[in-house]
C-alpha cells in the first residue's frame, strides 16, 4: 500500500479548503495528525475516506477498504437515526435501530464483532436502540463497526476522547496488536498520547499540511512535540519573584518618548526628527526595511545606545542623562533579538539563562535565589523543556535558544517586552515555536510588547499598533 | 631628568608600600558610585581603555567628558571621532580641566609627564588626579600639587574587554591604589573604589594595592614571565624542534596554541594542575628540567628585580624614549624576523592533550618563570597576593595574545613599557640558556616520551607532588582562586 497526495486541495462544506496537500503515506508506517483547533487536521484524515470534493492536484493509491472513527462520522450516524425517527409518521414511540442491528450492518466480520463487544463489555447494551446509548457508547459502538469491518487503513480522529480509563487500555493494546497488519492514521490533539507505534507526525497548520516528521529524526520530532505543547495546552505564564518593576512606575506617564531623535555616525543620519511615544498596555509592532533604523531606536530605548544621552528621551520615569544607570532602564525592560543570541555565548546552564533575567545579565553571576530557580523551572516546563534544566546552553538548537531568550526576557514581568526579529534565522516549525510564545505573553497581559520586524506578514494576534519607518540614510549636509 | 619617587623613600617606608595588596569584598562597595555622584569627569584620552572605561563610567549614571589636545580636535583624529560620535562633550584641556573635579589620565606611560605637567595648573582646586598606572609617580617622580587627590584604578584588561565585560553585567579585575602623598581630605579610597563600581569591576574582584606594589611588580611580571620568558621559549623551542627535524607547521602550530593550552590548566588549578596534566613520568622529567632552568635563570630574574627596584630599568627606558624609542622599535622588527614569527602554523590537528603531551619542555619554562617570578618578588618585599597576580593570574592572558598572531600580536596588546622590558629579557635568557638546550631533545619538545610503561618509583613521585603542592605560590594561589571563583561567573 502506498498512497500519495500531490499539491492537492479539496473543498470542504461552508466554504473550509484543504490547500497544497503533499503526504505519502507508505506500507507499515502509522501516522498521528495534530495541530491548533480549526487547522484541518479531521478534515485531512476525512479526505483518505474520500470525504471532500478534490479540485486540484493528483492523488494515488487510495485503498477502498477503509474505516473512519470521527466526531463527526458519530454525528452522522445519530443524525441518521434521528432522521429516521422523525421520518416515522406513525404515532408511536418509534425503538429505532438497536446497537446489535448497528453492528451487523455492512460488511463486517462477525466473530471480530463478538470479540470486540465482550471486550468493550457492551453485552447488556446489544438489544438497546443506539439512539438511547451515551456518547462514550455510540463511540465504542463505532469503533466496533470500525475494526471489524477489516480495514486496509484504519482513520481514528480523536479515538481516546471520552473513554473511561479501562476501555482505553484495551483499545490501545488492540491498537497494536493491529498495527502489525495495517496502517492507522490518527487525529490527536495532545502529543502525550502518542502510541509507540506511531512512525510518523504530521502538523496541520491553516488548512495545510505543514510539518512531516518520522519518529526517527528525534530533534524533529521534539521540535513538533514542543509546539504541539505551546499550541494546544492550557498554559500559564509563571509568577515573577517579587513585585515587577511595574510597581515603580507612574501610570500617567508614557512608558517611552521619544522626542526629535537625530541619529548619525561620522556622515549617515540614520535617523532625524523621529517621534514615537508609547504607553503602558499598547503593544506596537514596528515595520521597516533593514536599515532604517529599527535597532537604533530599540537600542535608543534600552539604553544601549551611545547617542542615547545626546537625544530627548523619557523613558520609566527617567529623563536619559540625569544620573541614572543603564541598570535602572533595564529593569523595567525584557529584550530579545538575535545579536543578543549572539552575545549570549556562555556554557552556562538552561536554568541559569532564565534566571539570569532577573539580573540582565548575559551569564549569571549572582546566587540564583531559591524562588526563582522555581520560577526557571516553570518557564522551562512551559517550553516543555521539563527536566532540561542543567543542560548547557550553548549546546542547544538555535530555535531552543531563543525560546529560553524570551523566556529569560519574561520572568521578570517587564512593563516594555522588546521582541526585535524574534524569528530572524529560525526555520518555520521554529518559527511558529516563537510567534505561539510571543501570542500566549501578549494574551497574558503582563507586559506591554514591541515587536519588531520587516516581514509584515508575520503578524502577532493581539497587537493592534503599527509604527513603519522609511530608510531615512542621507548625508548630512 | 626626573627623581625616582620610590627611592627618596626610606627602607621601612619602601616596605610597607610593597606589601599592600588586598583582596576587597564585594560588601565593600555597598556605596555604589555615590563619592563620583554629580561630579564632572574629564577623561584625558580616547583610545581603547579611555573610551570604553567612559562609556562604563557614563551608563553607571556619572557625568563624563573628554579632553584632547587642540590638534587632535581640530584634524578631527580617530580619538575626536571616538568621543564625539559617542555622544560625549569633547573640548580642549583650557576648556575642560577647569570644571573638572575627577581628570582620568589614560594617556600613555611616556605621555604621562608632559600630559600632567600640562594640565596640573589648570586644575581646580581640591579635585582628584586618576591614573591606570603608577610609572609616572613611582618611577619618575612626577610632583602633585598637594591639594590634589591621587589614585589609581588599572582595570587588568584590554579595553574592548572592559566594555563587553561590562555590558554582561560583569566587569574585570581592577587594581585601586591611593597615592599617600596625595590625599589631603582622605577621600583617595572612596573615590577609587566608586570608579571602580562605576567601571564594573567590583563584581568581577578588586584588589586593593599601592602606586610602589603595582608598579614594582607589574614591572617585573611583565618583563620576566609574562613576556620575556614566552617569548624567549617560543623562539628556543620553535628552533630546536626545526634543528631535530620536526615538521615546521607542526613546531610552529604546538608553540603559537601551546602556550594558551597549557596556561589554561594553570589557570584552573595552578602549577600543579598543569603539571598533574602530564603521565607520571613525563611530569617527574617536566619537574626535574623547571629545576634546571630555575638554577640558570635565577639570577637573570635577581637582576630585573634589582634594576627595577632601584630604578636602572626605568631611567634606561627613558633614556631610550628620549631618543625616540631607537632600541625599542629595532628589537621590534628583530622579532618579526624571527623563523618561529615567519613559519605560519600547519593545517595539522593538535589534541589538547598533545599540546602537554610533546610541549613537557615549554610546561616546564612556564613552571620556571612563574616560581621565579613569584621567588624572586615576594623576596624583594612584594606581598604574596600581588605577586601572584603579576606572574601566575595573568600568564594566561598574555598566552591567549600569542595564540591570537604569534609574538606580534603580544607585542602589540602590551604596553610599550611591557615591549621594552620583554626584550631586555630575551636578549639576556637566549644565550643564558644555550648550554642547556645543547641536551634537549624531542622527547621533550615535538615528540613526547615514548614509555614502554609508565612506572615510576614511588619516593620520587611523592617528593614532586610535595614540592609542586607546597610552592608558595601554590598556596597563595589556591586562596585567592577561591575568592575569584566565588564572584566569577557561575558557569
Amino acid at each position: 500500500m502506498k498512497i500519495q497526495l500531490q499539491q492537492c486541495y479539496f473543498d470542504f462544506e461552508q466554504g473550509f479548503q484543504l490547500q497544497d496537500i503533499n503526504w505519502q503515506i507508505e506500507t507499515g508506517q502509522h501516522w498521528v495528525i495534530t495541530g491548533a483547533n480549526g487547522s484541518g487536521k479531521s478534515a485531512l484524515v476525512a479526505t483518505l475516506a474520500g470525504f471532500g470534493e478534490k479540485i486540484a492536484g493528483s492523488s494515488e493509491g487510495i485503498v477502498e477498504a477503509v474505516a473512519l472513527v470521527s466526531f463527526e462520522a458519530q454525528a452522522a450516524l445519530i443524525e441518521r437515526e434521528r432522521k429516521k425517527d422523525d421520518a416515522d409518521i406513525l404515532d408511536v414511540i418509534a425503538v429505532g435501530t438497536t446497537v446489535h442491528q448497528i453492528l451487523a450492518e455492512g460488511d463486517v466480520n462477525a466473530s471480530v464483532v463478538k470479540d470486540l463487544v465482550e471486550k468493550f463489555a457492551l453485552n447488556y447494551l446489544l438489544d438497546r436502540p443506539f439512539r438511547a446509548l451515551s456518547t462514550g457508547e455510540t463511540r465504542k459502538v463505532l469503533l466496533i463497526k470500525a475494526l471489524a469491518s477489516e480495514p486496509q487503513l484504519l482513520l481514528l480522529d480523536e479515538p481516546f476522547d471520552g473513554l473511561d480509563a479501562d476501555t482505553l487500555t484495551m483499545l490501545q493494546q488492540y491498537l497494536v496488536k493491529l498495527s502489525h497488519k495495517i496502517s492507522i492514521v490518527m487525529v490527536l490533539n495532545r502529543c502525550d498520547e502518542i502510541p509507540d507505534f506511531v512512525t510518523h507526525l504530521g502538523y496541520m497548520r491553516e488548512a495545510t499540511l505543514a510539518h512531516c516528521v518520522a519518529r526517527s529524526d528525534e530533534i524533529a520530532y521534539r521540535e513538533l512535540q514542543q509546539l504541539l505543547h505551546l499550541k494546544t495546552s492550557d498554559l500559564q505564564i509563571p509568577p515573577t519573584a517579587d513585585s515587577s518593576a511595574k510597581s515603580l512606575l507612574d501610570p500617567d506617564q508614557p512608558l517611552v518618548l521619544l522626542s526629535d531623535i537625530c541619529v548619525k555616525y561620522d556622515q549617515l543620519k540614520v535617523l532625524q526628527d523621529f517621534n514615537w511615544r508609547i504607553d503602558a498596555g499598547q503593544h506596537w509592532q514596528l515595520c521597516g526595511p533593514n536599515g532604517s533604523g529599527k535597532t537604533a531606536i530599540l537600542s535608543l530605548i534600552t539604553g544601549d545606545h551611545p547617542q542615547c544621552y545626546s537625544n530627548d528621551i523619557f523613558v520609566f520615569g527617567f529623563n536619559r542623562g540625569n544620573g541614572e544607570s543603564i541598570w535602572q532602564i533595564k529593569q523595567f525592560i525584557g529584550y530579545v533579538s538575535t545579536a543578543l543570541q549572539w552575545e549570549y555565548r556562555v556554557g552556562t546552564s538552561l536554568r541559569n539563562v532564565i534566571v539570569s533575567g532577573f539580573y540582565d545579565s548575559i551569564g549569571l553571576y549572582s546566587k540564583a535565589t531559591d524562588k526563582q530557580r522555581n520560577i526557571a523551572d516553570q518557564w522551562l516546563a512551559l517550553l516543555g523543556m521539563q527536566g532540561r534544566a542543567d543542560q548547557s546552553f550553548n549546546k542547544l538548537s538555535f530555535g531552543d535558544q531563543r525560546l529560553l531568550l524570551i523566556a529569560r526576557a519574561m520572568v521578570k514581568h517587564p512593563p516594555l517586552l522588546i521582541l526585535d526579529e524574534p524569528c530572524l534565522g529560525l526555520d518555520d516549525i521554529n518559527r511558529q515555536l516563537v510567534l505561539a510564545l510571543i501570542e500566549k505573553i501578549c494574551a497574558a497581559g503582563l507586559s506591554t510588547v514591541l515587536y519588531v520586524n520587516h516581514h509584515s506578514e508575520d503578524t502577532i494576534a493581539g497587537i493592534e499598533n503599527y509604527k513603519n519607518i522609511q530608510k531615512h540614510s542621507s548625508n548630512v549636509d | 631628568m626626573s627623581n625616582n619617587y620610590f627611592n627618596t623613600l626610606a627602607l621601612r617606608d619602601q616596605l610597607e608600600q610593597l606589601g599592600k595588596c588586598r583582596f576587597m569584598h564585594l560588601n565593600e562597595f555597598t556605596e555604589g558610585v555615590d563619592a563620583l555622584k554629580g561630579k564632572k569627569i574629564v577623561v584625558i584620552g580616547c583610545g581603547a581603555q579611555g573610551l570604553n572605561q567612559g562609556l562604563n563610567l557614563r551608563d553607571s549614571g556619572l557625568d563624563v567628558s573628554y579632553t584632547l589636545r587642540q590638534a587632535a580636535i581640530d584634524e578631527k583624529r580617530q580619538s575626536w571621532k571616538n568621543a564625539s560620535e559617542n555622544g560625549f562633550t569633547v573640548g580642549t584641556y583650557q576648556e575642560l580641566i577647569p570644571t573638572a573635579d575627577v581628570v582620568l589620565n589614560l594617556t600613555p606611560d611616556k605621555q604621562h609627564t608632559a600630559v600632567v605637567t600640562e594640565i596640573m595648573p589648570m586644575m581646580k582646586k581640591d579635585a582628584c588626579l586618576s591614573y591606570s598606572h603608577g610609572f609616572n609617580v613611582v618611577e619618575e617622580g612626577m610632583q602633585i600639587r598637594q591639594d590634589l587627590t591621587v589614585i589609581m584604578v588599572a582595570p587588568k584588561c584590554p579595553g574592548s574587554e572592559v566594555r563587553a565585560e561590562y555590558v554582561r553585567g560583569f566587569g574585570v579585575p581592577t587594581l585601586i591604589a591611593v597615592h599617600e602623598d596625595n590625599d589631603p581630605q582622605g577621600q583617595g579610597l572612596a573615590l577609587a573604589k566608586a570608579y571602580a563600581v562605576g567601571t564594573g569591576g567590583h563584581k568581577a574582584g578588586v584588589l586593593m594595592s599601592s602606586f610602589i606594589a603595582e608598579v614594582k611588580s607589574d614591572l617585573m611580571g611583565e618583563q620576566t614571565i609574562l613576556c620575556g620568558m614566552l617569548q624567549t621559549g617560543s623562539i628556543l623551542c620553535f628552533d630546536k624542534m626545526v634543528e631535530k627535524g620536526i615538521d615546521v607547521g607542526y613546531a610552529s602550530k604546538l608553540v603559537q596554541y601551546g602556550w594558551e593550552v597549557v596556561t589554561e590548566a594553570l589557570k584552573y588549578g595552578g602549577v600543579t594542575n598543569m603539571l598533574d596534566r602530564l603521565s607520571n613520568p613525563d611530569k617527574i622529567k617536566a619537574f626535574d628540567l623547571a629545576e634546571e632552568l630555575k638554577d640558570i635563570m635565577r639570577p637573570l630574574y635577581n637582576k630585573h628585580q634589582d634594576d627595577i627596584m632601584d630604578g636602572t630599568f626605568s631611567s634606561g627606558m627613558m633614556a631610550d624614549w628620549a631618543e625616540d624609542d631607537v632600541k625599542l622599535l629595532g628589537w621590534r622588527a628583530e622579532t618579526a624576523e624571527t623563523a618561529f614569527e615567519r613559519t605560519p602554523a600547519g593545517e595539522m590537528e593538535i589534541s589538547e592533550q598533545e599540546f602537554f603531551d610533546h610541549g613537557i619542555l615549554m610546561v616546564a619554562m612556564v613552571k620556571a618563570g612563574v616560581e621565579l617570578a613569584f621567588e624572586t618578588m615576594t623576596a624583594a618585599g612584594i606581598i604574596a597576593d600581588s605577586a601572584y597576580y603579576e606572574s601566575l593570574h595573568e600568564t594566561p592572558l598574555i598566552a591567549n595574545t600569542i595564540a591570537r598572531k604569534k609574538l606580534y600580536e603580544m607585542n602589540a596588546t602590551i604596553s610599550d613599557t611591557a615591549e621594552y622590558g620583554c626584550y631586555l629579557y630575551n636578549h639576556a635568557c637566549l644565550p643564558l640558556l644555550q648550554d642547556f638546550m645543547k641536551n634537549i631533545d624531542t622527547d621533550v619538545i615535538g615528540k613526547g616520551t615514548v614509555n614502554d610503561d609508565n612506572g615510576v618509583d614511588n619516593a620520587r613521585l611523592i617528593e614532586v607532588n610535595t614540592a609542586l603542592r607546597t610552592h608558595p605560590v601554590e598556596r597563595i594561589g589556591g586562596i585567592l582562586r577561591g575568592h575569584m571563583s566565588d564572584m566569577k561567573a557561575i558557569i
